[in-house]
């Protein structure tokens, strides 16, 4: 109704002088490895073997893996959240642990499970709060602000929530809120951890056609971690298949989704079988 | 779509500051000794255009030097809980949090319970004697805030639920302190201390711990503006806030030296006045929202003008005797609280 | 809810201008209000009447009180001051006292400031006193130095000892421009209290535990005037504590078997009444004193520092040594009391005693 109606995809590309300078490869993992131990004089608990792969803007890669074998502690180290214990990960040639906070909160945005809201506040609100990297510190939102904002609940199809309280909606308007909030900070990463958990499947094929369509559009590039293979499959331009922290295989879908290699991962017998379109479906096979 | 904008933040404070003045000059007004609205306005223009001379001498030294700077004391005292009430709520991630939950005030009433017995035992001047009890509660008060820190740590970060933990368990081992001083304290001090960790502005602090008090006030809420917008984050979790830009530690170990001056400060003047901290941010969230940028200015303002009216109430309903202010913001404020509670703290 | 009006939003130099500017005009307001007061409290009092006279003098808490001559207007603090001012005679000067003031009942009449730890100072200002009277055990320093901060004098006192209130009494009679009247009244209470020390010589006093609250328990230190009161009424309290008021257990009083229980209470009634009450509590049968019944009722003017705590010695003495008063000196039979000492032919001889204060000398 209002004239910021025309929600144009550009006003969602990345922002800021940090060009690609390679435009192949946008985002390199080289050689990352983690170790992490609750106390100082025990053995590690886990770790993250070596791990290296890249991606370019515009594509979509799955991380998927058994449980606790180290997926979101490598979304971490993508995030520069956790400082590697070996090798580095570079977005367009930066580091990204080094890199200040407001500059990460411009470049990468992670979507999670929230923490339960304390005082919980409306979804417009909420995305706003986006816009936070680009502020100085005593600041109110401008109006360009409030543009990129509405703009980015368009963007989701979560407009008409726009004036919602965030503890009153459902999970799956939920999780495009907190998208909605990721992309008003324009970000040139795009990480998502475990998006699909709590969603019925036909909001999980909407979130990521909308990751799809969005990659594409405004020249993402997204790190997603999912369970769900067959997502993985049908929607991610490339897949890493991790099991107990290491990293077994990374490539596209069909490279990684083969049957001996998959029953090894999740210790269950599982089919493959090829789609029209190329993508691979795992099946499980009829109980006997 | 309505965001926060500084014309409505000012225009909101300009209200808020509005009925501060109202409730200042009625308090000028009430008190054991009755006081005209007209007289009390012509003797401050007299005031202003320095022709003191013709006013009465009791007059003067009940409206400028008792009343006005009990006022005064109140206004700070209140802003300053109110302000680290909000800001110990926001850093805990707890709306139950006060700004006497870490223990701030049990150490200072430990620092000003040790000055209160050393002191006869030194040959002071009355100017430098008056200083002792003050700067005891706040020397306990900082002592206390620092060793909280300390042990609140987790892998060299403060973590909220480990500092809310240590904060609880140092305030209970200090009340055991201060229950061992009181029953072996004789007379006179025993009253007072009594009297002193109630809350209660009668005692005017020597003149430079007012400007301290006043200053510090300031500086400490000025800090704790700059993290205003991060601490809306903040609430929505650290994790989140992080990667949306905020540099958690800092905002962190700025809020909590800035909330715990802002409580050394005023607990070191006035006692523990109760509820002020607690309560007021949570009205001024239901007024407008939670939003750090209004909420921290209009919670000043509104710590302010809650204790200025607990003090006056205080001081007027047994006339000629009087209440310790925390006894009053305790009567009216431990059924507010139950009210807010069933709406939920908004 | 408020609603929330639709503002514009301002640019960034605008909107830091505006709180720059706005945030110190409130800031300088509030100091210049702040100072405002301040500049007050440097000018002292004026008064209306030319050329005031001042007299130093050091009170019983060692400060230096600036006193104005002559002082007209007293207000105290105290019960225990307000009676004391009735005993000197000078109450048509007291304009205000505390709430706690009941004795004597005139004193009830006068112009009330509040409590004692919680006086209120408007109140004291407004009655324009020359001098306010304070006690140490009682009042406190805060009160002290916000009076002083006002420009209002105020005299301390401080007796641990029945002597020292004694004392205490003729001093502050000095202060107050009647060093006549109290030195006559201390030469009165003096006299009192060398006969009672006469009756009671020789005999061995009584060992007791003076109530002061009994739930939880709580007698009186050694240090205290009450302490030293019971030493001169034949008694010896059986608590041994430097605390003021020691909290004590049932068990330690039991082991000691005070030989009486003394109450102080506004009436005899209610004292009988307490005693009752404790004797029934479980544990307390095992006194001596609870079962055989011996227990002593005295005013609360015990509880006071002041003049009226010499009659309140006396009739607890009368209650604990009943034997000491029931006959004439010269009927007693092995217990004669030895010749009068030489205070009192001094007495007798030199001392200008006003004719209706004179003790008869057949007390004797």
């Amino acid at each position: 109704m209002s004239s910021y109606a025309r929600s144009s995809p550009s006003a969602l590309r990345p922002s800021g002088d940090a060009g690609d300078f390679n435009s192949d490869i946008r985002l390199s993992v080289e050689q990352v490895s983690y170790a992490y131990s609750a106390n100082p004089t025990q053995a590690p608990l886990f770790t993250l073997e070596a791990t290296s792969f890249q991606a370019r803007p515009g594509e979509i890669i799955a991380i998927v893996g058994p449980n606790a074998c180290g997926k979101s502690t490598l979304l971490k180290l993508i995030a520069g959240a956790l400082e590697p214990l070996s090798g580095r990960v570079l977005l367009n040639g930066f580091v990204t642990h080094v890199l200040p906070h407001r500059t990460r909160g411009q470049r990468i945005a992670m979507v999670q499970q929230e923490s339960p809201l304390l005082f919980p506040s409306r979804a417009w609100e909420f995305v706003l709060q986006g816009r936070h990297p680009y502020g100085r510190t005593l600041r109110f939102e401008t109006e360009e602000d409030i543009l990129i904002a509405r703009n980015a609940l368009a963007q989701v199809g979560a407009e008409h929530l726009s004036d919602r309280l965030m503890d009153q909606i459902s999970g799956g308007e939920k999780q495009r809120v907190i998208l909605a909030r990721a992309l008003a900070q324009q970000p040139l990463l795009l990480l998502l951890d475990e998006p699909t958990l709590h969603l019925d499947i036909g909001a999980q094929v909407d979130l990521l056609e909308t990751l799809r369509r969005l990659a594409s559009a405004n020249r993402y590039t997204v790190v997603v971690v999912t369970h769900e293979l067959n997502l993985a499959g049908q929607y991610a331009d490339q897949v890493a298949l991790f099991q107990k922290g290491k990293c077994l295989r990374v490539g596209p879908p069909a490279t990684v989704f083969q049957r001996e290699l998959l029953e090894q991962v999740f210790q269950t017998p599982l089919t493959v079988e090829l789609g029209s379109s190329g993508r691979p479906r795992v099946n499980m096979p009829s109980a006997k | 779509m309505r965001p926060l904008t500084l014309s409505r933040l000012l225009a909101h404070c300009a209200i808020l500051s509005a009925i501060l003045f109202v409730v200042v000059v009625i308090a000028l007004k009430l008190g054991a000794v009755p006081v005209s609205l007209y007289g009390l306005g012509h003797d401050l223009l007299r005031v202003l255009f320095r022709q003191t001379s013709q006013l009465s001498s009791e007059y003067q030294l009940i409206i400028f030097d008792i009343r006005l700077p009990r006022i005064l004391l109140g206004i700070f005292v209140g802003a300053s809980l109110s302000v680290a009430g909000a800001s110990f709520q926001a850093l805990l991630r707890n709306p139950l949090a006060d700004p006497y939950v870490l223990g701030v005030s049990s150490g200072a009433a430990v620092g000003a319970i040790i000055a209160l017995i050393i002191e006869p035992h030194l040959a002071l001047a009355p100017a430098v004697a008056a200083l002792l009890t003050p700067i005891g509660a706040f020397l306990g008060a900082a002592l206390t805030v620092t060793a909280v820190y300390f042990l609140g740590l987790r892998e060299g970060q403060i973590d909220s639920a480990t500092l809310l933990l240590a904060g609880i368990i140092s305030a209970s081992f200090l009340q055991a302190i201060i229950m061992f001083f009181m029953s072996t304290l004789t007379g006179g001090n025993y009253r007072g201390i009594a009297f002193w960790m109630m809350g209660e502005l009668q005692t005017q602090p020597p003149h430079i711990v007012s400007l301290v008090l006043r200053f510090g006030f300031f500086l400490a809420a000025a800090a704790i503006y700059t993290t205003a917008a991060d601490l809306n984050l903040l609430l929505a979790g650290e994790q989140e806030a992080m990667h949306l830009g905020v540099d958690v530690r800092r905002v962190r170990l700025v809020v909590y030296i800035a909330a715990s001056l802002l409580t050394g400060l005023a607990v070191s003047v006035s006692g523990a006045i109760g509820y002020v901290g607690l309560l007021v941010p949570h009205v001024m969230r239901l007024l407008f929202g939670s939003d750090h940028r209004i909420l921290l200015p209009t919670a000043a303002f509104g710590g302010a003008i809650a204790v200025v009216v607990a003090d006056t109430l205080a001081r007027t309903v047994v006339s000629p005797s009087e209440l310790p202010v925390g006894a009053m913001t305790a009567i009216a404020g431990a059924p507010l609280f139950l009210y807010l509670m069933r709406r939920r703290l908004a | 809810m408020c609603s929330r009006p639709r503002g514009f939003v301002l640019t960034r130099k605008d909107a830091r201008k505006k709180i720059l500017a706005r945030s110190s005009g409130a800031a300088l307001l509030l100091f210049a209000a702040s100072s405002c007061s301040t500049l007050q409290a440097q000018t002292p009092p004026v008064s209306p009447v030319a050329a005031p006279v001042y007299k130093d003098y050091v009170d019983e808490a060692g400060r230096t009180v600036r006193v104005p001559q002559p002082v007209q207007r007293i207000v105290s603090l105290a019960p225990s001051l307000t009676e004391t001012i009735y005993a000197l005679g000078v109450q048509d000067r007291l304009v205000g006292d505390t709430d706690y003031c009941d004795y004597p009942p005139d004193a009830q009449k006068k112009t009330k400031v509040g409590g004692a730890i919680n006086p209120s100072l408007e109140q004291i200002v407004a009655l324009r006193p020359d001098l306010v009277l304070v006690t140490k055990s009682l009042n406190l320093i805060e009160t002290v130095h916000a009076l002083d901060n006002l420009g209002v004098s105020s005299y301390g006192t401080d007796p641990h000892t029945v002597q020292e209130i004694v004392s205490s009494t003729e001093r502050l009679a000095g202060v107050l421009g009647v060093p006549e009247a109290g030195a006559a009244l201390g030469a009165d209470l003096e006299r009192h209290l060398a006969d009672l020390q006469q009756r009671l010589s020789g005999l061995s006093p009584r060992r007791v535990l003076f109530i002061v609250w009994s739930d939880p328990l709580i007698s009186v230190g050694k240090g205290t005037f009450i302490a030293d009161a019971l030493r001169l009424a034949g008694a010896t309290s059986i608590v041994d504590s430097a605390q003021d008021w020691p909290h004590m257990s049932l068990e330690e009083v039991v082991r000691l078997q005070p030989d009486f229980l003394v109450f102080a209470a506004s009436h005899s009634d209610s004292g009988q009444n307490d005693f009752d009450v404790l004797a029934a509590r479980p544990g307390w049968r095992g006194l001596d004193a609870v079962r055989n019944r011996h227990f002593a009722v005295i005013s609360d003017a015990v509880n006071r520092p002041a003049p009226r705590i010499v009659s309140a010695i006396e009739d607890l003495a009368r209650q604990l040594h009943p034997e000491a008063f029931s006959t004439q000196p010269d009927d007693k039979e092995k217990k004669i009391p030895p010749p009068p000492p030489p205070l009192l032919r001094v007495l007798d001889s030199s001392m200008q005693v006003p004719a209706h204060l004179e003790v008869c000398a057949c007390a004797l």
